[in-house]
C-alpha cells in the first residue's frame, strides 16, 4: 500500500516536471516548419465550430495528406480566440513562418503540451522512471509543445497498447478492454497514419499469445510431419486471423472513419489521395532529397538531444536515454513483450521509410522510455551483483590471509623481488604510454589549437593546467584572446559531445562496428565451413588466397578498393563510362560519394574484404578442435546439414570464436586507414560517415585543433573500455582460466 | 571426414570461386595498375589487363620513389624506424612483461587491464599528445620522433605478448636454477630468456611490421623528403594526386607489401594467436 502511494507520488512529481518543461517550451520555442499549416487548418475548423453548423467539418482538411482529427482539436483550442485573417497558403518547402497570430499559437501549442503531459502521466503510472525519461526527452518535448500532429497520436497509440495489455488479465471485462484498444487505434489512425505501427505490434503479440508454448516448439520439431499434411492448410489454420482480432480490426477502422469527417462525402478518392501522397512525398519531394539523410538517420536523431533553439529545454539527456534503453531491451521483453515489439516495428519502419524527419521518432519514444527504465534497473542489479561479489572476495581473502599460492617461488617478499623488474619497465611504460595519455587528458581541458600552439609550447599548457586545476584560473569564456591557450576544464567535453552527436558520429561508429563485424563473421564462418572438409579440391590454394587480405597492410588494402571505387578514376566508373550502365554490374554505385547509404555500403565491402580472413582463420582453428563424437551423434539422430550446423557446430564453435570476434569489433571500432583513404571523396555529405578516430585525425591534421582532438580521443578511449572489458570477460570464459 | 558427392564438390567450388573473385579482384586491380606504363596520372580508361605492359614504374620507384630521394635512403629510413621502434618496445617492455608473468604484487590485475587496453587503443589516441610533446621538445620532424611514436604504438602489445611467452615456460625450469643458487637476474638471462626467445621474436616482428607499413600517422611527423619511409612515399603520391603516375603508386605498394605478405603467410598460425591476444582456438 505504502509502496503504491509512493509510486503515485513519484508519478505526480514526474507529471509536474513534464508539464513545467512543456509549458516553458510552448513559450520559448520559435515557430517551426509546418506549424503555420496546421494553424491554418485549425483556423478553418475554428470558423466551422464558431458557426455552430458542424456539418462543415467535412468540407475542410488543409494539408489533406494528414487526417483531420488533431487539426480539429487545435481548432477547438483556438475557437474562443478573436478571429484573424487566414494564414497564407505556402508550399511545404517554404521556410517557417515569421509570424503567427497570438494567443492562437499559444493556445494550440498548449493543447499539444497537455496531450504530451497526459502521455507522460500514463507512462509514469506504468513506471515513474520511464515517465521521467519521457518527460525530459527533448525531442518529445519539442514536438508536443508545437502545433504538430505528433502529440495526439502519441497519446492514443499508447492508450491502445495499454488497453490491450489490460485485456490480457481481465476475464469478464476482456471484450471491453479490447474494444477500447480498437477505439484508440482508430483515433490514432485518424491522427497520423504512421502511429498505427502499434497495431502491428499488438497483432504480433496477440498471435504469439494464441499459440501455447509447446505448439511453438513443435513447429520446429515436427517439420517433417507438418510438411506431409498439406502445409498450406496448416499455415492457413495457424495464421488465419481469429474472430476477436477481426472484430478488433473492424472496430478500429470504423472509429477511424467516424473521427475523420473529411472522408464522409467522398470516401474512396479522398482516402486514396491522402494515403498515396506519402509515397510520392518520400520518393519525390525536393526537401527530402536535399536533406539527403542516411538510412540510419533515425538512430542519429535518437543519439542526440534537440540541437536547435536549445534555450527552450533544461536538460539534454536524450542520448543516454537511448543508451539505457539498449541495456533494458532484454528485461522489457521478459516483462512486457508488446512494448519491445512496438519499438522494433517502429525502428524497422523508420529505417526503411525514405523520409527521415526528426519528429517521426516520437512514434517510439514511449517504448524507448519504458526500455530505458528497465535499463536502469538491470544496470543497478549488475552493479549490486559485482559489489556483493567484491565483498565476498574481500571477506574470503580476509579469512585466509595467506594468498592462494599458485606461484611456486616464495611470495612473502614478492614485491621486493618484483621491484627491480617492475621499476625500469614501469618507467618506460609510463613515459611512452601512460604519460602521453594523461598529458592528452590535460590538453583536452584547454583550447590548444593552431593559433595558440606557439603560446602553448612556450609554457602555456602548463601555466593554464596548473592554474586551472588548482582553481587559480577560472574557465575561459568566449572573449578570451585566441593567441593564448586557455583552461576550459571539462566544459569542452559537453560541447564536443553535442557536436559529434549532432553530426551523428557516435551512432555511426557503433552502427559501423556492428554491421562490419556481422558481415565479417558471416563470410569468415562461411569460408571456414566451405573449406572444412579435407576432400575439397584445391583446399590449400583457396585458403592461401583467402588469407591474402589479412596479410596486406590495411592502408594498401584501402588503396586497392579506392582503385575500384574512386569517382572518375576507379575501375567502376571507368567501366560504366566505357560500356554503359546496363552492361556493368553494381553500376548503381557510381556517384556513391554523394549518397551516405552507398558510402556506407562500399566501405563495408572493403572492410569485409580486409576483415573476414581473420575470422576465417580463427573459425578454421576452432573447427579442428570440435569433437567428432558430437557429429556422429547428430548423424545417428538423422539431423540434416542445417540442423547439424545450428544445433551442433555453431554452439560448440561460438565460445572459441567470440574472443576473435570481439578483437575484430575493436578493430572495426578503431577503423581509420580505410576511412582516411576514402574521406577525400566525401563531397557534399552533411552527415559525414566516419569513425571517431578518423574524425580525430582529421581535426589534428587539417584543423590543428589539438584540444578538440584530445577530447575525441578520450571519449573514444572511454567507449573502448567497455569493449575491452567484454573481451576480457569472454576470453577468460573461453579459456576457463584467469590471466594470472 | 565425409565424402563429397560430385554435386557437393561442385557447389563448394562455386562458393569458393565467388569468394575468391571477391578477394582477388582488388589485388588484381593494383597489380594491373602497377605494370601499366601508359598511365600519366590516375587511370582514365578501363582495362582489365595493363594497356601497355612495362616495368618502368617499378624501376622508377626502385630508383627514386619520392621526389628526388634515393630508394636506398628511403628504405634505410624504413628499416631504421621499424627496427628502432621494435627494439625499443622490446627492450623497454621486457622487464615489465617478466614482472607481470612471474611475480605477484598489488595492482597487478589493474596493470594487466591497462596494458590490454592500451594495446587495443587506436593509434590516433597516442598521436595527438605525442605530436604536441614532440613539437615542444623540438624533435617532431626527426626520425627519432618516428621511432618513439611507433614504439609507443607497439609497446603495450609487445609487453602483453612477452608476458604470455614467459608464462608458457614451465616454472620448474626456473625453480631448478633458483635452487642451484642462481639469482633472479641470472635465471632470467640464462634460462628464461633463451627459452622465450622465439615467441619474443614474433612479438618483435609484429612491432616491426606495424611500423614498417604505417604511413598515415607517420606523415604528421615528417617535413623533409629525406626522412620519409617507404610506406609514406605511397601516401605522398595519394595526397599529391596526379603529380606522379599512379602506376608508381601501385609498384610502390606492391614492393612494400611483399615482405609483409610473405611473413604473414609463413607465420599465419603464430600471428593469429598473437593477434587474438592468446585467446584464439589453438
Amino acid at each position: 500500500m505504502i509502496k503504491k502511494l509512493l509510486l503515485l507520488f513519484a508519478a505526480l512529481l514526474v507529471v509536474a516536471l513534464a508539464w513545467n518543461l512543456r509549458a516553458f517550451a510552448v513559450q520559448t520555442l520559435p515557430i517551426d516548419y509546418d506549424e503555420d499549416d496546421y494553424m491554418r487548418a485549425a483556423q478553418e475548423y475554428a470558423a466551422v465550430i464558431r458557426s455552430g453548423d458542424l456539418r462543415g467539418l467535412s468540407d475542410y482538411n488543409y494539408r489533406p495528406e494528414h487526417p483531420p482529427f488533431p487539426k480539429i482539436l487545435y481548432g477547438l483550442a483556438i475557437a474562443g480566440d478573436p478571429e484573424v485573417p487566414l494564414i497564407p497558403d505556402r508550399p511545404t518547402t517554404a521556410s517557417p513562418a515569421q509570424f503567427l497570430p497570438r494567443p492562437h499559437l499559444t493556445h494550440a501549442r498548449s493543447l499539444g503540451a497537455v496531450l504530451g503531459t497526459l502521455t507522460v502521466a500514463l507512462v509514469a503510472l506504468l513506471n515513474p522512471l520511464a515517465g521521467l525519461f519521457l518527460g525530459i526527452h527533448t525531442w518529445t518535448i519539442k514536438y508536443t509543445a508545437q502545433v504538430m500532429l505528433e502529440a495526439l497520436p502519441a497519446l492514443t497509440s499508447l492508450l491502445a497498447v495499454v488497453a490491450y495489455q489490460k485485456s490480457k488479465g481481465a476475464a469478464r471485462l476482456r471484450p471491453y478492454w479490447l474494444a477500447l484498444s480498437a477505439i484508440f487505434l482508430g483515433l490514432t489512425a485518424a491522427s497520423k497514419y504512421m502511429y498505427c505501427l502499434v497495431g502491428i505490434a499488438i497483432l504480433v503479440d496477440w498471435y504469439w499469445l494464441s499459440f501455447p508454448k509447446e505448439d511453438r516448439d513443435s513447429v520446429r520439431a515436427n517439420k517433417v510431419s507438418e510438411a506431409i499434411s498439406s502445409p498450406w492448410k496448416r499455415l492457413l489454420r495457424r495464421y488465419a486471423p481469429r474472430k476477436d482480432m477481426l472484430l478488433w480490426g473492424i472496430l478500429s477502422i470504423l472509429v477511424f472513419f467516424a473521427a475523420n469527417p473529411y472522408l464522409w462525402p467522398d470516401l474512396i478518392n479522398r482516402l486514396s489521395e491522402s494515403v498515396f501522397y506519402h509515397a510520392g512525398y518520400a520518393s519525390g519531394a525536393a526537401e527530402v532529397a536535399s536533406a539527403n539523410f542516411p538510412l540510419w538517420q533515425p538512430f542519429a536523431w535518437l543519439g542526440m538531444s534537440v540541437p536547435w533553439s536549445q534555450d527552450a529545454f533544461r536538460v539534454f539527456l536524450d542520448p543516454f536515454i537511448t543508451l539505457l534503453a539498449a541495456f533494458g531491451l532484454a528485461r522489457l521483453w521478459k516483462k512486457e513483450r508488446v512494448y519491445v515489439l512496438w519499438l522494433a516495428t517502429a525502428i524497422l519502419f523508420l529505417l526503411a521509410w525514405p523520409t527521415k524527419w526528426p519528429q517521426y521518432i516520437l512514434v517510439l519514444t514511449v517504448p524507448l522510455s519504458l526500455a530505458a527504465a528497465q535499463g536502469v534497473k538491470s544496470l543497478l542489479e549488475r552493479i549490486r551483483d559485482s559489489l556483493s561479489e567484491l565483498i565476498q572476495h574481500i571477506r574470503a581473502s580476509a579469512s585466509h590471509p595467506v594468498t592462494k599460492s599458485a606461484h611456486p617461488l616464495p611470495s612473502a617478499d614478492s614485491l621486493r623481488r618484483a621491484a627491480p623488474w617492475l621499476i625500469p619497465g614501469l618507467l618506460a611504460f609510463l613515459a611512452l604510454t601512460i604519460f602521453p595519455l594523461l598529458f592528452q587528458f590535460g590538453v583536452s581541458m584547454t583550447t590548444l589549437n593552431a593559433q595558440s600552439l606557439r603560446d602553448g609550447l612556450q609554457g602555456g599548457i602548463l601555466r593554464e593546467l596548473s592554474g586551472g586545476l588548482t582553481g587559480q584560473i577560472p574557465a575561459a569564456g568566449q572573449d578570451a584572446s585566441p593567441n593564448q591557450v586557455h583552461y576550459v576544464g571539462l566544459h569542452g567535453y559537453g560541447w564536443v559531445f553535442d557536436y559529434i552527436s549532432t553530426i551523428g558520429l557516435p551512432v555511426f561508429t557503433i552502427l559501423w562496428t556492428a554491421l562490419s563485424i556481422l558481415l565479417q563473421v558471416a563470410l569468415g564462418l562461411g569460408a571456414a565451413l566451405l573449406l572444412w572438409n579435407r576432400r575439397v579440391a584445391l583446399r590449400k590454394t583457396w585458403q592461401l588466397l583467402f588469407i591474402l587480405p589479412w596479410a596486406i597492410p590495411e592502408a594498401i588494402g584501402a588503396l586497392m578498393w579506392l582503385n575500384i571505387f574512386a569517382p572518375l578514376s576507379g575501375w567502376l566508373s571507368l567501366a560504366v563510362k566505357e560500356f554503359g550502365a546496363q552492361a556493368v554490374p553494381f553500376s548503381f554505385l557510381v556517384g556513391w560519394e554523394r549518397n551516405p547509404n552507398q558510402t556506407l555500403f562500399i566501405l563495408l565491402v572493403a572492410s569485409l574484404w580486409y576483415g573476414f580472413p581473420f575470422i576465417m582463420l580463427a573459425a578454421s582453428a576452432g573447427l579442428k578442435m570440435l569433437p567428432a563424437e558430437a557429429f556422429d551423434a547428430a548423424a545417428i539422430d538423422g539431423a540434416n546439414a542445417w540442423q547439424t550446423f545450428r544445433l551442433v557446430t555453431l554452439p560448440l564453435l561460438m565460445p572459441l570464436l567470440v574472443p576473435a570476434i570481439i578483437i575484430r569489433a575493436i578493430f572495426a571500432f578503431n577503423q581509420f586507414y580505410l576511412f582516411q583513404m576514402f574521406v577525400q571523396f566525401f563531397g557534399g555529405q552533411e552527415y559525414i560517415p566516419v569513425t571517431l578516430s578518423t574524425f580525430s585525425y582529421y581535426l589534428l591534421y587539417r584543423g590543428s585543433e589539438f584540444g578538440v582532438s584530445a577530447i575525441l580521443n578520450i571519449i573514444n578511449i572511454l567507449m573502448l573500455v567497455g569493449l575491452v572489458l567484454l573481451f576480457n570477460r569472454w576470453s577468460k570464459a573461453g579459456e576457463g582460466v584467469t590471466y594470472a | 571426414m565425409r565424402k563429397l558427392s560430385f554435386l557437393q564438390q561442385a557447389l563448394r567450388q562455386l562458393g569458393l570461386s565467388v569468394i575468391g573473385l571477391f578477394v582477388f579482384l582488388p589485388i588484381w586491380g593494383l597489380l594491373r595498375m602497377a605494370f601499366d606504363g601508359s598511365l600519366k596520372g590516375r587511370a582514365t580508361e578501363f582495362h582489365l589487363l595493363p594497356k601497355q605492359f612495362s616495368l618502368d614504374p617499378l624501376l622508377t620507384v626502385l630508383d627514386r620513389p619520392y621526389q628526388s630521394v634515393q630508394f636506398s635512403v628511403i628504405l634505410g629510413n624504413s628499416l631504421v624506424v621499424s627496427l628502432g621502434a621494435a627494439m625499443l618496445a622490446l627492450v623497454l617492455g621486457v622487464s615489465l612483461a617478466y614482472a607481470f608473468a612471474r611475480f605477484r604484487f598489488p595492482g597487478r590485475q589493474g596493470g594487466l587491464f591497462l596494458i590490454l587496453l592500451t594495446a587495443l587503443l587506436p593509434p590516433i589516441a597516442f598521436t595527438t599528445p605525442l605530436y604536441i610533446l614532440f613539437s615542444w621538445m623540438g624533435i617532431r620532424t626527426t626520425l627519432l620522433a618516428l621511432v618513439l611514436v611507433y614504439a609507443a604504438f607497439a609497446m603495450p602489445f609487445c609487453i602483453w605478448n612477452m608476458r604470455a611467452a614467459f608464462q608458457s615456460i614451465p616454472k620448474e625450469t626456473e625453480e631448478a636454477a633458483y635452487l642451484d643458487g642462481a639469482g633472479d637476474l641470472t635465471t632470467f638471462v640464462f634460462i628464461t630468456l633463451p627459452l622465450a626467445l622465439p615467441s619474443i621474436a614474433v612479438a618483435a616482428l609484429i612491432a616491426f611490421l606495424m611500423a614498417y607499413s604505417e604511413f598515415v600517422i607517420g606523415w604528421l611527423f615528417v617535413s623533409q623528403p629525406d626522412t620519409v619511409t617507404l610506406a609514406m612515399a605511397i601516401y605522398a603520391i595519394v595526397t599529391t594526386g596526379t603529380a606522379q603516375p599512379w602506376s608508381q603508386l601501385g609498384s610502390l605498394a606492391i614492393l612494400m607489401s611483399i615482405p609483409v605478405v610473405v611473413i604473414f603467410l609463413l607465420l599465419q598460425r603464430t600471428l593469429l594467436e598473437r593477434m587474438t591476444f592468446g585467446s584464439a582456438g589453438d
